[in-house]
């Protein structure tokens, strides 16, 4: 995938995330909550087959950061 | 822990739930939440209603009144039982046990052994095992109680739990057959886990008093985590233990936490969402260890009335604890799930 498809795809799985950019920082968000946080933790999980924590996503503190979680695959 | 049981069988089963309705946006509403949050919490995590034990009924309550449907429906005698266990972290009182008042308001035998699991989401499968063992061990017939009130745990101003739990009592019927039937279990633990899903007062450690500390505090996210950490494995394992395959598992039955942990645990194992019982949560909220028989006799009922099915069922939780069984059930008596009082 590249970086802009794993964008994509996370906004289609994370409401909140709908109009974000790779700058959006995640703490400007009104509705950056613990539902959103499951949200991200089940998208790598279901949509890369990649276990993250919750205190993970919560270190994270843009959008980029988020994507930056994702191993680089060619 | 693996454990393998044979010559035993699930001979029926009933559940009871509570009598009062609650709707999940309704509630929020009232207590002044943002409708655009309902809606979204409503979409997401898949809550829509749930229901709870009218005042003064408790989890014995449920219990009672689903094991009496059953033994009825079932003809069997109660003086035939030889144990009674009542899984529960709702007792009516810290002592005696919830089995010995069940054992008296149903009128078993004195011969009879009666005694509490204390495990949540876990626990009816940790109740299943225990019948089977006992089953082997020259018990005839015994009957496994599971229920809670989770609802009355919760602070009613928590809009992260509150709207959750639902109340419900189950009874299952485990008998010993002359059939080479099998079950497989897989069991763990993680007490490293026990903070994230906790009531602090109320035991010996911190007696009750604390409003808050009295309440069950739970943290979504690690549950969610430990949920897809531990359930799929132990699903994988059980399967394995029991020489079938993900594709030969007629139903997928998974504690009924909420839609999106069930629907985000099936993915994880692969199992298409036909085969997992997921709508029931919607309706009744977490039930707790009464989740699992309640999803069993609202989506497979008339299956397992009719005819043999390969079931694997998988309970996690409070503890974290979590167990998993495989095996094959049906026909069976399955009474309908009804709501008390009536």
């Amino acid at each position: 995938m590249t970086p802009e498809q794993k964008l994509d795809a996370l906004r289609a799985d994370v409401d909140v995330l709908a109009a974000a950019t790779p700058e959006t920082v995640l703490s400007s968000l009104p509705n950056w909550d613990s539902l959103a946080i499951l949200l991200v933790v089940s998208h790598f999980e279901h949509g890369h087959q990649q276990t993250v924590t919750g205190a993970q996503i919560r270190a994270c503190r843009s959008v980029a950061d988020l994507l930056a979680l994702l191993p680089h695959k060619p | 822990m693996q454990s393998s049981l044979t010559h035993v069988r699930l001979a029926g089963l009933a559940v009871t739930v509570g009598s009062v309705v609650r709707d999940f946006q309704a509630e929020g509403l009232a207590a002044g939440q943002d409708p655009a949050q309902l809606a979204r919490l409503a979409k997401a995590v898949g809550l829509r209603e749930r229901r709870v034990a009218a005042p003064g009924v408790t989890a014995l309550d449920l219990c009672a009144d689903a094991a009496a449907r059953l033994l009825d429906e079932a003809a069997v005698d109660v003086t035939s039982l030889d144990a009674i266990i009542f899984v529960t972290q709702t007792p009516d009182h810290p002592q005696p046990n919830n089995a010995s008042l069940l054992h008296a308001r149903l009128g078993l035998s004195k011969a009879a052994a009666a005694y509490d699991l204390s495990l949540g989401c876990s626990g009816w499968v940790y109740g299943l095992h225990q019948a089977a063992m006992l089953c082997g061990a020259g018990a005839a017939r015994v009957l496994v109680c599971a229920g809670d009130t989770l609802s009355r745990l919760v602070d009613p101003n928590d809009p992260a739990t509150a709207p959750l739990f639902g109340d419900a009592g189950s009874a299952m019927l485990v008998e010993k057959t002359g059939e080479a039937t099998s079950m497989h279990f897989v069991f763990g633990t993680d007490g490293t886990g026990a903070s994230a899903i906790i009531v602090p007062a109320g035991g010996a450690r911190q007696p009750k008093g604390a409003a808050v500390a009295d309440c069950l505090h739970m943290d979504g996210a690690a549950v969610y985590e430990f949920a897809l950490r531990e359930a799929p494995p132990a699903i994988a394992s059980v399967i394995k233990l029991a020489g079938w395959t993900p594709e030969a598992v007629n139903h997928l039955v998974l504690h009924q936490a909420n839609r999106f942990v069930v629907s985000s645990v099936a993915r994880k194992c692969g199992f298409p969402e036909d085969k997992v019982p997921m709508n029931l949560v919607e309706q009744f909220g977490n039930q707790s260890s009464a989740s699992i028989p309640a999803a069993m006799a609202h989506a497979c009922s008339e299956v397992l009335q009719g005819s043999r099915r390969r079931l694997v069922v998988c309970g996690f939780g409070v503890g974290f604890s979590w167990g998993a069984v495989a095996l094959e059930a049906g026909p069976m008596i399955v009474a309908p799930t009804l709501a008390f009082p009536r």
